[in-house]
Order: C-alpha cells, then structure tokens, then sequence
C-alpha cells in the first residue's frame, strides 16, 4: 500500500497541467521522485513539488495506489489521465480533463469538475459529488469515439454535450444536463434523473434515459410506454436521420 | 564546402553500382570526380549508401492537404514533438504540418518529393505551402484532366491550343507535369455526376476520358516536358476497374515518347487494379497489371501501397470521395474549383481483418514482386491515400523479406490467400531493386535522372547512407533491422549539406521548387489566349490579372526548359 | 502625380474583390472604382494613428515615443509573460500570420484570431463533418438554389450577390438571377430576405431542430416529424427539402446567425451533414460567409505551420489545440492571461466584457493601423502601414482561393511584419540575457 498526500501551496492562477499526478505514475517512487515529477503552469516548466505539499508513505503495485488530495485544484488539469489502476481520492474542487483516458480504478471528486472529465475514458470509475462542466465523457476534437467504457456517476448537474460520440460506458448525472445530451451516442449508456434538452441527436445506438426533456428533437419515433424498474416511460427510437437503433427514454 | 564519403557500400542503379566499395565526393552540392584532402570525411564504414529518396507521388501540400488538417485535429495531436534548437514543432501522422513532413522525409534519406495534384486556380496555396517545407527539393504536378480549355480543345481536336494551354497552365501553377485525374469526371462531379469508363461522353463538352488522355499525352509529348502524363484512372475505387486501368494503359501505345522514359504512368495501382464486380466478389487483379508492365515498354506505375492503421485519402477524385465518405459513415470535405476539377478528403482506418483492406495491402506488393522490371513500379503509399510516408521502410521490409509478408499475412483476413496471389510469390526485392524503386526509378519516370536519383559526377550531393552493412546482413531474415535502418538515416546529405546525422535534423537548409517553363511559340499562344480571356470574362469568379502564380511564392525556384518540339505520332 | 492600378484587390470583407480600380494622386488613393460602400471605405482609409504610444498606468494618457521605444516595451512584457496571448489576424496578410506563429512558439503563448468571436464554430463543426464545399465561381456557374441561412450579404457582403450567387451569371446559368430560386432562413426579415424567392423564418435558437427535421424528411421519415419545428410549419420544410432535393446545383451560405445562436456550432455541423446527405440527389456545397477579407487565411497558415487551424496553445513547446480550453475568450475570461498582444482585430469592442475587464488589468501590446476600442485597454500602440492597401501579400477568399494583394501606395508607417520581427528578435534577446 503507498498513499500519497497532496495538498496545493499556494493559490494557482494560470492552470498547471498535472498528468503526473497518477497512481501509475507514482508506484513505488519515493517522496522525493514525486515532487521530482514534471509540471507545468502556463509557459513555464516546473515540479509537482513546487506547486504542491506531497506527502508519501509506504510503497505498492499500481493498484494499491491511494492519492489523496486535499484543497482547491480548480486550476488543475489532467489529474489522474489514462490511469490504469489505484485511487485518486480529491477533497476539492479540480479542473479540466480530470481522468482523460483513464482505463481502470477511481477517482473521487467531493467538489466540481469542470469540462472534459472523462474524456475518451476506458474503464474505471468517476464518481463526481458536485457538478460537471461541458463535453462530460466526450471525445477530443474530430475524434469518432469519446467514451468507450467505465462509469461516470454526477450526484449534481453537467452542462452541455455530455457524453457526445459515446462508444461504450455508463454516464450517471442525479441532476440535469445542459443541450445535447448523448450526441451522436454510438452505444453508451445515459442516465439523467433530471432534466435536459435536445438529447440524443444523432444518436445511431445506445440507451439514453431521462427524466424531464425540455425540447425534443424531431428525429425520434415514439414506440410507446414502457416500465423501466418500475417507472413509466415513454420510449422513443432514434435518431432516425442515421437510421439509428438508439433508444431514448423519457419519463411520463 | 567539400565532403568525402568514403567506405560506402554504394548503390547508385543508374550508374550500374551494386553495392561496390566506391568513394563518392561532394563539391558545392554536387558530385565531383575527386575532391581536395581538405574535405570533411564521412566513414560510411561499409554501410549502404544510395542517392537521396525521390518520391514521385505524394500529397505533401496545398487545398486538400490543409482541409485533411484542418478537418483532423484528432491526426495532428498524433504526432506532435515539441520545438528544438533546430526544428519548429513536428505535429500529425497522417497530415503532418509543413515541417513534419520535410523533416520526415529528411529522416528516411528522401531529398526530393513532388506533389501530386493542384488546380491550377489553387496552385498559389500549394507553393505557399512547399515554400515551408523544409530541407527537401519539391514540385508539384498540375491537373489538366477536366479543366474547360482542355476539354474544349480535345473537342476542336486542336492540338496546339492545347499544347499552349498546358504550357502556360504549368506557368501559371509553377507545375512540374500534367496530372490528370479521372479525365472528365471532374466536370461531371460539378453537378454530382461521374464518368464510368474511358467512352462515356462529358455533356456540354462532348469529349470522352479517352480523348482527353490521348490528347494529353500527345501534347505532353510535343512539349517535351521532363515528366509523362501523370494518370489517375477512371473508376478508381469500383470492383472491376482493373479493365479500365488496362485499358488507359493501352492508350499509351499511340504515343511515342519525346524522350528516354515512358509516355504514361498510371499512379497508385492498389487503388484501380481491383477485380470483381462487387464488395463480395472482390479480388486482386495486380497480377493482370504487372503481367501487361511486362509486356510493354511505355508505361509506368507506383504502388499506393495500402499501410494498416489511419489513412487520409485525398484526391481531385470527388465522386469517388464521397462514395467512399458514405460507404464509411465519415466526415466528408469536398472542394471543387471552378472550370478546372474536383476534390475530396475522408479519413480511413484500414484495418487487417477487413477482407477488403487486406486484399488491397496485397495489390501493391503483388504489383512490385509480380513486375520484372522495378524501373516500372515506384515505391510509393500515395501518401496519405494509402498511408503515411513513414511507413516507406516498412513497404520496403516487405518487399525484401517473404518471411515478413508469410508473417504479416498470418494476422490477416483469410481473403488475403483467396483473393490475391501475395502468398505464392517468393520473390525478396534486393538493395538495387530498392534503390531503383525509390531513387533512379522515380527520378528517371519525371524525368529528373539528370540530377537526381544517381550519384554520378553531376549529380546534385543528395545522399543516403543507412546503418546496414549489405554484405553482412541478410534482409530477408533481418527485415525488422531493414526496417529500422530505412527509418532513420544515418546521414542524409542534401545539396552537399548533413541535415540528418543518426535520424536526428541537423541542418535545415531550404529546398527548391522545380518547375517547367515550356515554350510554345508566340501566335500560337495568342489565339490560346483569346479563348482563356473569354473564360475569365465570363466565367472564372477572379480576374486573370491575379490568376498566376507570381514569383513571390517561389523563393529557391528550379526552371526546367522545355517547348514544342516536332513529335511522331503512330 | 496620377497612377490607376487595375485588378486591385478590396481589403474588406471576406469576398475578397479583385476588380478594383484604384485611382492614385500624390500617394494619396482619390478613387477606388467598382468596390462597394464599405469596401471603398476600407480602401480610400481614415485617420490613422501617428505614431508609437505609450503608458505605464491606463488611466493615464498615451506618451508618444519612438518605434524602438515602444518596440522593447512590448518584448518585455511578452518575454516576461507565463500566458501571453496574441490575438486578432484577421485584416493582416498570411505573411504576418507566419510572422505571429513563430513569435508564438518563442514566447510559449496562445494564437488565436478573429474567427472565435464570429466562425470559429464553424472550424469545430469542419472537425465532426466535414466541409463540402467548392469556389464560388462554382457557385456562380451552376447553382439553380441559393440559401442564405442566418447570412445577410445584403449587409455584409454588397457584392456577393452581383460577383458570385445570385445575380451573376455563368456557363450553365446564363439566366442569373432569373434562373435561380433565393431562400433566405432568418430568425428576422433581413434585407437580404426581402428579396428571396421565399422566407423562413425560424424561431430565435431552434435552427438546429429545424435542420433535423429537414434532415429526418429528406431521409424519408417525414412521419416523425412534428407539425411544427421552431416555429416552422411541416408543409413550409417538406416544400424546402422538395425544392432542395430538386436542385441541380445547390448551395448553402451561413452566417453568424448560425454560429452564434444557440447551439453554436452544432448548427453548422447539422448543416453540413444535410449538405451532405442532399448530394445523393443533385450537387449541394456549404460556405461560411466569413467577414473579415482574410480571417480564412488564418486558417489556412495555422493549420499547415501548426496542424491547426486556430486556438493554439504553444505554453509547452508543442502545439495543443482545444477551444474552449485554449481559445483567447477561455483564457481571458478565466483570467490566466497575464499579457496580450492584440494585432489586427479588435478584442476591446467584440469580446464579452468580462474578458475586456480582465484585458483591462493586464499589460496589452496593440499593433494596429488605427484606433478602436482595443486601444483603450492598451499600454503600447504600434502603429503600422495597412495590409492590402499599403503592404502587398497573401490572403484567403471564404471559398479558399488565395490571392495576392497589390500595393497601392508607399507606407508611411512600419509593416507588421517588420514590428514582429523586431519583436521576436528582442524577445529572443531578453530570453537569453
Ligand atoms: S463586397 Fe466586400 S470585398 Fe467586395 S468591395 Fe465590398 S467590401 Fe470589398
Ligand atoms: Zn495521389
């Protein structure tokens, strides 16, 4: 077991881009090599050391990785990208492209995320206890598939494009969802207790499920109702300009 | 400054040196007899030393190769190297930005690459395009294929208009040859409509693809340019067009060529020597292709070779770029420019165990094992039609290693041994093959051989010297160090300067661009005119007062002369 | 002294007009025939600034001082800068975009232009889709339907009808505007709608819905659709996709009314797939109908020196493109920026005012031929010659094509390019000492 503590040294103003700050990054270095890893802030290269307090103890694989993070990292990006195993635990708020292509283990965020947490995400677990900003689980530019496996759960709302070119995973916000939902979903699933707009545009496969839909788009073939765990919906297919065999669902 | 590169293992075809221990000197850029005993010496300490790679086919700049960017953010985060003391930053795979991609070459031992395609109207954004990229000698080939005035003079069957068109169209794009893509279709793509075979009449024109190559290739044979007609054939793209290709390469044999090189060559073969007559029949027809190369004597071709992984196809060809952007469910740019032709970009993702995909990565290889000669089949991937230039070496290791393609062929889709011949053929190419394919093949099919693609006295010092000891490596067994070695360049020395030293950019001198001034005489160039003054009156949306080229965008320019001259038709 | 050049070229809006006959009396331009209005404008040009300015507090008045002055005040605060930002490009010429883009490198900055406050949306939509597009002589030759959706060139653009879609006249549409059928889709009556073949007017942020439904009828699942669809009735987009899909030749020109309403550049992502989709029945191309003459050929230059075509972040060396993270609104809104280079484009009267709040606090380097509201939040003003008028050099038409723009008159004023690359030759300079 190797738990890693990081706590930020003093207010960041120009974002510093932390990919370093993984558990696989940091199995079995000391304390000394993880405040040796490299940062950055704007244009200037740096440490993980001269931007954060890191405490380290013991030592362990990858998977029995445990950071712990404690503060205001609102402008810190890429915390936990492409991470294959292990926890990253943050008390705080974190900025963008936190767990961007992450394959495996979790991370847990007490505060917001802002846009692109879980970008062209694997596998693994985001839970997120505050809100999520744009572009949750979606792809990078130009790119046909964002998210194609884990599970993304928001306990408050996200703002637009959530999800967009989905492939595979589940993306669970308690809250609402800003416009687009689940654009062009290609097989990921959906849920938003709460309420959005416009979900499921050209959607060609996948499950989207929510509870309030303010403006629907025209593209869908209304198939019914039907009980999802006990509550009604009203089912829809889509997105019928791609032909798709999505499924859209709507509470009655 | 003098340079000697002694102890090379030389492989210089056009000059009949296999491999022999020979010295090579070096004088202001270019290859002297011998040199003073104050000339800096590389030790080539055996190892393979060839001309700088000459690439006759690649889509290096302009249009359509800055919407494949501009549309593929997600290709240029692929290949992204940051800034250093020497180089600007290197960014994308398949659409790398201009100093990619003449550093890439550099790195691979290439120091000439010629552009495939540019309308002439956008020839002025392909120079702005060649003028950054670095190191690497350049040019660009101009379509004529469906451009008014030629259709309109093939229709009058006036061939001197014709030849003056085309020489003040290479003026006006500073273009090295007349490229022609799906002759005719081009047109027809302006209102979404396409040709299907070399007698299909263009309406409003009414000429067919047929005589618009003949056409072509006669003037191209009047003005003596350096270069043949360079052909895309119709229907690339369709099951069957191997018929099509066969027979445009036909038309060749009514034309005598100006000079020692073929009258047609017919370009990335992988794409339009398909068989069968659907997606379900599909099957290679190569062996058909290289068996007519081996019974002619005025055609050549390049491969096209088709690399796994992500592709960006791009080409004049718009029908077939958008029948390809609905095949495949992919975004779609297509940029048609008035009066002259089309184009298309789609990115592709060529993957083993599609038949399809498997079966067109056999073509090519067919194509270059199957064809005795190797001046006939250039190296190429069409790049980045059917994958990256940087996968060269990896084309080459192919094609010098069976064991590679027995072990390449193994991870594929089972069609590769019903469709195509590619697991019979035994055939392991040799350094001097390569070197042809890729040096003095190319060189001699523009027309270049003068200078380029040989290390003969006169010769510009463009030279390759690779970690590979010929006499102690066997590639066939070793193809993984062929590779390797072909990927980065011991040195590359370009105009007699190292700008690569261990696969590393050590200098960043900047290349030519080559051109052809062809002259035609004057009163035949005045009616031609009278004709193009009308079309800019009435129909082009730009004056032709800003129509050309000016010589702003050719900093380094190298004129090659040519012009009418009396040509024998049979 | 009296000089007339010919086939000149309007440095004004992005239809780039090469007929211009400029008239020119003691390097003085009297007449520039043929451009219209605001093109003319542009050419003839109005009160310049004189010369360098200079002031440490803001809210204190401009110092004039010398160009090196001024030149040494700017590397300064851009060499000491962690997250410069140099913003504008949109009047200059591509050969000062090349300038930029190194000087960029140098300082570890972010480049952007002009097109993140007007079609920048529109590159992010070319990302997802594609562009199916063609020159406008393409336009002007063949095209039987012409759509202006949320374009009012009437407006913007005064010659765009005449030159290229809808009035002139070419090889298959010898009938110019006869021959053609005008739409014009607005969410109000423009001018350029008073004079269409038909209006339709959809409601304030519903044009993405409205271009599915058209895409949901043209993929023949009209039965899905609603009776209305932002504000549209079904029969009025049943009657526009029958007219579309009829069309010989059809081409759909966008503007800000699309970019900027909501759902930003998803609406031009919707409208390219139904361009798209419309080729499997005639010929069908998209453009943007960009403002600035050459607020493409940043595109251009950025995508081939870089890989992309704007919003580009250099802080680590390499190039990192991601609007919405790294373009010049992001960074400024969020308030990392800590210095600005603002050049040929005016972030002080089209930014939102937080980002000009934050500009305000932060030292700015302008460079430009004249005053505007960017210079209020300026602590360096270098005046420069004026691209296209007085500087000859590359530019981009909407459609792409690159024309050379002549020099009418001699300078009085230093060019960009040569301000940048004293710039980046100081910056380099301060960097080493
Ligand atoms: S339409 Fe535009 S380019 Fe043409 S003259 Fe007017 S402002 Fe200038
Ligand atoms: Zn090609």
């Amino acid at each position: 077991m190797q738990t890693v503590a990081i706590k930020p040294k003093n207010g960041i103003k120009i974002s510093a881009e932390a990919e370093n700050i993984s558990p696989d990054k940091f199995a079995g270095k000391s304390e000394k090599d993880i405040q040796s890893l490299e940062a950055w802030m704007g244009n200037q290269k740096t440490t993980l050391g001269e931007l954060f307090t890191i405490k380290a103890e013991g030592t362990g694989a990858v998977a029995d990785v445990k950071v712990v993070m404690e503060g205001d990292f609102s402008r810190v990006k890429r915390i936990g990208e492409g991470m294959t195993a292990g926890l990253v635990m943050i008390k705080g708020n974190v900025d963008m492209h936190l767990g961007a292509k992450m394959s495996g283990g979790k991370i847990s965020v007490s505060g917001n995320v802002d846009s692109w947490a879980g970008r062209e995400m694997k596998g693994g677990e985001l839970i997120i206890e505050g809100n999520a900003g744009y572009y949750l689980g979606a792809g990078y530019r130009g790119e046909t598939c964002g998210m194609r496996g884990g599970k993304i759960t928001v306990l408050g709302s996200a703002l637009d494009f959530l999800g967009e070119h989905m492939c595979g995973g589940e993306i669970i916000v308690k809250g609402n969802a800003g416009i687009l939902a689940g654009l062009s979903n290609n097989g990921g699933k959906i849920v938003i207790e709460g309420s959005t707009s416009r979900p499921g545009s050209e959607m060609a496969k996948g499950t989207i499920i929510v509870g309030k839909v303010d403006e629907m788009m025209p593209v869908f073939k209304l198939e019914g109702t039907e009980a999802v765990d006990g509550v009604s919906y009203r089912k829809y297919t889509g997105d019928v300009i791609v032909n798709g065999k999505g499924v859209l669902y709507v509470k009655e | 400054m003098e340079l000697l590169i002694k102890n090379g293992a030389v492989f210089d075809p056009a000059n009949g040196i296999a491999g022999d221990k020979t010295d090579i000197s070096i004088k202001d850029g270019k290859i002297v007899d011998k040199v003073s005993s104050g000339a800096i010496v590389i030790d080539a300490g055996g190892r393979l030393v060839m001309p700088g790679g000459v690439d006759a086919h690649s889509h290096i700049a302009g249009a359509k190769v800055n919407v494949g960017r501009i549309m593929r953010p997600e290709d240029t985060r692929a290949g992204i190297k940051p800034r250093t003391k020497i180089t600007r930053p290197y960014t994308g795979y398949t659409v790398p930005n201009v100093y990619a991609m003449g550093y890439r070459y550099a790195q691979m031992g290439y120091t000439t690459v010629f552009e495939a395609a540019q309308a002439i109207m956008k020839a002025r954004h392909t120079h702005e395009e060649l003028e950054e990229i670095p190191i690497i000698d350049k040019g660009a080939l101009t379509l004529f294929g469906s451009n008014w005035p030629t259709m309109d003079y093939v229709r009058e069957k006036n061939m001197d208009k014709l030849a003056a068109y085309v020489a003040w169209g290479l003026l006006a794009s500073r273009g090295f040859g007349i490229k022609v893509v799906n002759p005719g279709g081009g047109e027809m793509w302006g209102f979404g409509k396409n040709v299907t075979g070399l007698d299909d009449v263009v309406p409003n024109f009414e000429v067919t693809p047929r005589d618009i190559i003949v056409s072509l290739m006669k003037v191209n044979e009047m003005l003596g340019l350096p270069h043949s007609v360079h052909l895309h054939c119709n229907n690339l793209g369709k099951p069957g067009n191997y018929k099509t290709t066969l027979a445009s390469m036909e038309l060749a044999k009514q034309v005598k060529p100006s000079k020692d090189r073929q009258v047609l060559h017919v370009t990335h073969v992988t794409f339009n020597c398909w068989g069968g007559t659907n997606w379900g029949d599909f099957e290679s027809k190569a062996d058909e292709i290289a068996n007519y190369l081996n019974n002619s004597e005025n055609v050549t071709t390049d491969m096209g070779q088709l690399i796994f992984g992500s592709a960006t196809t791009m080409t004049a060809d718009g029908p077939v770029q958008y029948a390809n952007a609905k095949l495949l469910h992919a975004k779609w740019a297509n940029g048609d420019v008035e009066l002259e032709d089309a184009s298309g970009v789609v990115p592709i993702f060529y993957v083993k165990q599609v038949s399809i995909h498997a079966i067109m990565w056999a073509m090519g290889l067919e194509l270059a094992l199957l064809t005795k000669d190797p001046y006939k089949v250039l190296l190429t991937t069409d790049h980045p039609n059917g994958g990256p230039f940087v996968n060269y070496p990896e084309v080459i290791a192919l094609l010098m290693s069976n064991k590679k393609r027995q072990e390449e062929i193994k991870t594929l889709h089972e069609a590769v041994h019903k469709r195509t011949k590619i697991p019979g053929i035994e055939r392991e190419l040799g350094f001097n093959d390569i070197a042809i394919m890729t040096r003095a093949g190319s060189a001699k099919v523009l027309g270049l051989l003068d200078t380029k693609g040989h290390l003969g006295v006169g010769a510009d010092a463009d030279v390759s010297i690779y970690d590979i000891k010929p006499d102690q490596t066997d590639p066939s067994a070793e193809h993984a160090k062929i590779k390797s070695a072909f990927q980065s360049a011991a040195y590359t020395i370009k105009g007699g300067n190292v700008v690569v030293k261990d696969g590393q950019i050590t200098a960043t001198p900047m290349g030519r661009t080559f051109w052809v001034d062809a002259s035609v005489p004057d009163e035949q160039k005045e009616i031609m005119m009278k004709d193009i003054r009308m079309k800019f009156k009435n129909y082009y949306s730009i004056n032709l007062a800003n129509y050309m080229v000016q010589d702003a965008y050719l900093t380094h320019p190298y004129v090659v002369r040519a012009g009418v001259i009396p040509v024998e038709v049979s | 002294m009296s000089n007339v050049i010919t086939d000149a070229l309007c440095p004004f809006c992005g239809c780039m007009c090469d007929d211009i006959t400029v008239v020119v009396e003691n390097n003085k331009i009297i007449e520039a025939k043929h451009a219209c209005k605001i093109g003319a404008a542009k050419i003839m040009g109005h009160h310049r600034i004189k010369a360098p300015m200079m002031r440490k507090d803001k809210n204190a008045d401009f110092k004039e001082v010398s160009y090196d002055e001024a030149i040494n005040e700017a590397a300064r605060m851009l060499a000491n800068s962690k997250r410069p930002l140099m913003y504008g490009w949109a009047s200059v010429l591509c050969e000062v975009h090349k300038k930029g883009i190194l000087l960029a490198e140098e300082l570890g900055a972010i480049i952007d232009n002009t097109a993140t406050v007007c079609h920048g949306p529109s590159t992010l939509a070319v990302h997802e889709k594609g562009l199916p597009t063609s020159t406008l002589g393409q336009i002007k030759n063949r095209a039987d339907v012409v759509v202006f959706w949320g374009s009012n060139p009437v407006h913007a653009h005064p010659r765009h009808m005449g030159r290229y879609s809808v009035f002139a006249k070419g090889f298959f549409s010898e009938k110019g505007r006869r021959g053609r059928k005008i739409i014009v889709v607005d969410v109000r009556k423009t001018e350029t709608a008073g004079m269409a073949d038909e209006y339709i007017q959809v409601q304030q942020g519903s044009d993405y819905l409205v271009i599915s439904a058209l895409r949901a009828i043209l993929a023949g699942q009209a039965a899905v659709v609603p009776d209305t669809v932002g504000g549209v009735p079904k029969e009025q987009l049943v009657k526009l996709v029958d007219t579309l899909k009829a069309a010989r030749f059809g081409a759909i020109f966008f503007g800000m009314g699309l970019t900027q309403s909501m759902s930003r550049y998803k609406n031009i992502d919707n409208a390219i797939s139904l361009t798209t989709e419309l080729n499997s029945f005639g010929k069908h191309v998209i453009m943007p109908m960009r403002g600035h003459y050459n607020v493409t050929g940043f595109g251009q230059v950025c995508a081939w020196e870089t890989g992309y075509a704007t919003a580009v972040d250099f802080a680590r060396g390499a190039p990192y493109y991601n609007p919405g993270e790294t373009a010049a609104n992001d960074v400024l809104t969020r308030k990392e920026t800590d210095a600005a280079m603002i050049i040929a484009g005016d972030a002080g009267a089209h930014f939102p005012a937080n980002s000009v709040r934050h500009l305000a606090k932060i030292p700015v380097v302008q460079i430009d031929p004249y005053w505007n509201p960017t210079t209020e939040v300026a602590n360096v003003v270098i005046p420069v010659a004026i691209c296209g008028v007085e500087v000859e050099g590359t530019a981009y038409r909407m459609d792409g094509v690159s024309l050379r723009y002549r020099k009418m008159i001699e300078p009085t004023h230093p060019t960009d390019l040569e301000i940048l690359e004293k710039i980046t030759k100081r910056v380099i300079e301060i960097r080493g000492e």
